[in-house]
């Protein structure tokens, strides 16, 4: 355990000493923000309505959308990723520590910084950006924020995996992250989108990391409603996080060390 | 003059043997191959699915109507997917002078920036190209443009010119790693996603964006500019004539930045 509280403090560290990067993006993800908000604004003036959403509320669903895509984004795939690419994980796998818990503190060690930035962000824009509905049952919706980062990154981890058999990680990480954008509601609400693509969202995981707090933040489900898309939230962490433990058994069984 | 044409053409030759090289090493990872071009497809698709999502329950956003605004996000689409096909390698100019790796390339006898560029061949950018080319196509068809010879060539120009003002740009805040000396080109991933911005109409966003993307980095000449003056809209689209001038501009800028970085380069040690 120690270990783990070490390297989380460790990547808590990095993140900070990494601030000029840590800036710049978060300067980006904040310009995106005010591109979402013109192209929503102009969609949505004069009080028009579209799935149910009305401007207003759209602004909550950018903030929870914002929110979900900085936690869980410390290091993480792509340092897992390189290390099996170059043959790294190798010596990972002779350590006495386990690589998913390992990389899992890293990703925890991030949530300070994430916290500031998300929480900087939002003042800003509820500032600027004018009314933003209240959070709604705030109890489950930080329990369901706070389940995007062990969630986010067991989908991350599972999907580094793959490059033990690609072995190389921009194509795979780069349709993963459309289909995570798509599917997970961070594009538009899924409600928006037509039936086909809903019930596929209904069935897999990504739904969880941005759709399901987004709903619970605006209210737009009852307490039963938010209770059982918080349950869903766990059921799939806990899944893909031993699903992933498997995976890695499985998968370092296949590892290419290339040179000498 | 005959000088400089075989050197041009030498120039043009390497850059090609370059990529060459690079496409036949990363064919060696052939599922990679294929899920890179299918992820540019699949990528480049979101912004359409946006829009035909919204859009079908609302019929025009700013005054623009649905093919309109697959027509400027196709077109800005093919300006910046240009970029990972030729040039890919810049966004390996970070690591390079992190690592002091940039030595090697100085002691060769052609362009360090041309070598960095052919470095890399990025095959997400083939099929962010299939994808952009298709929707535009689409849009083509669906849009009111008044065809004539000679706007068959003004599109050409804009879209050549829309390539290589995103290829500048990405070269410029690349470039910029010779004084933030980080091993990861945040500056320019940063810039990058600004470009994103301008794949919708300019009017939707309050002036200092317009001022952003208009004027401070010109992504917007690279899209929405030259397909508002393409479908003779009134307002700023005059501006679309520009886009040549814009693009020879920001490539002096652009080799500017990077002669005057590659002075201050000091080999490994940071």
């Amino acid at each position: 355990m120690r270990a783990y509280a070490t390297m989380a403090r460790l990547s808590m560290r990095t993140t900070f000493a990494y601030r000029q990067a840590y800036a710049l993006g978060t300067a980006a993800s904040c310009l995106g923000l005010v591109a979402s908000l013109a192209l929503w604004s102009a969609l949505l003036s004069g009080g028009a309505q579209l799935g149910g959403f009305t401007l207003t509320e759209m602004k909550g669903y950018m903030l929870v959308t914002f929110a979900t895509n900085w936690l869980g984004n410390a290091v993480g795939e792509w340092s897992l990723a390189n290390r099996i690419r170059d043959g790294q994980v190798a010596i990972d796998l002779v350590r006495p520590i386990a690589t998913q818990r390992l990389m899992f503190a890293q990703v925890a060690g991030g949530f300070p910084v994430e916290v500031l930035i998300i929480g900087g962000a939002a003042a800003g824009f509820v500032l600027l950006a004018g009314p933003v509905p209240a959070p709604q049952r705030p109890l489950l919706l930080s329990v369901s924020l706070l389940l995007v980062i062990p969630l986010r990154f067991g989908i991350g981890f599972l999907t580094a995996l793959v490059v033990f058999w690609t072995e190389n990680f921009h194509g795979v990480a780069w349709a993963r992250n459309a289909v995570s954008q798509l599917l997970s509601g961070s594009l538009v609400p899924l409600a928006l989108m037509p039936q086909w693509l809903q019930v596929t969202a209904a069935v897999l995981p990504f739904a969880s990391l941005t759709s399901s707090p987004a709903l619970i933040y605006l209210g737009k489900v009852d307490t039963a409603g938010a209770l059982g898309l918080v349950g869903l939230q766990i059921f799939w962490t806990v899944a893909i996080w031993f699903g992933a433990q498997l995976a890695f058994r499985g998968a370092s069984r296949q590892v290419t060390v290339h040179g000498g | 003059m005959v000088d400089s044409v075989r050197t041009l053409r030498r120039s043009v030759f390497l850059y090609r043997r370059s990529l060459g090289a690079v496409v036949r090493s990363v064919l060696e990872y052939t599922a990679d191959f294929w899920i890179l071009i299918v992820a540019g497809i699949v990528t480049q698709s979101l912004g359409l699915v946006f829009l035909s999502v919204v859009m079908a329950r609302v019929p025009q956003i700013n005054g623009w109507s649905y093919a309109e605004m697959v027509f400027i996000y196709a077109l800005a689409g093919i300006s910046s997917s240009i970029v990972p096909v030729v040039a890919d390698g810049i966004w390996a100019l970070a690591g390079l002078i992190h690592n002091g790796k940039l030595d090697y390339l100085l002691t060769r006898p052609y362009p360090p920036l041309l070598q960095v560029m052919s470095m890399w061949v990025g095959f997400n950018g083939v099929g962010d190209l299939v994808a952009s080319t298709v929707m535009l196509a689409w849009a083509l068809a669906s849009v009111a443009i008044a065809w004539s010879p000679g706007m068959v060539l003004a599109f050409v120009v804009l879209v050549l010119s829309g390539m290589a003002l995103r290829i500048a740009l990405a070269v410029a805040s690349n470039a910029v790693s010779f004084w933030l000396k980080m091993p990861v080109p945040m500056f320019a991933m940063a810039l990058w996603q600004v470009g994103e911005l301008a794949r919708y109409p300019l009017g939707i966003y309050g002036l200092a964006m317009r001022v952003l993307l208009g004027v401070a980095i010109p992504f917007a000449f690279a899209g929405f500019i030259p397909a508002a003056w393409l479908l003779d809209r009134t307002g700023y689209a005059w501006l679309g004539v520009l886009a040549p001038l814009v693009a020879i501009a920001a490539w002096i800028a652009a080799v500017w930045i990077f002669r005057r970085g590659l002075r201050r380069y000091e080999s490994a040690g940071h």
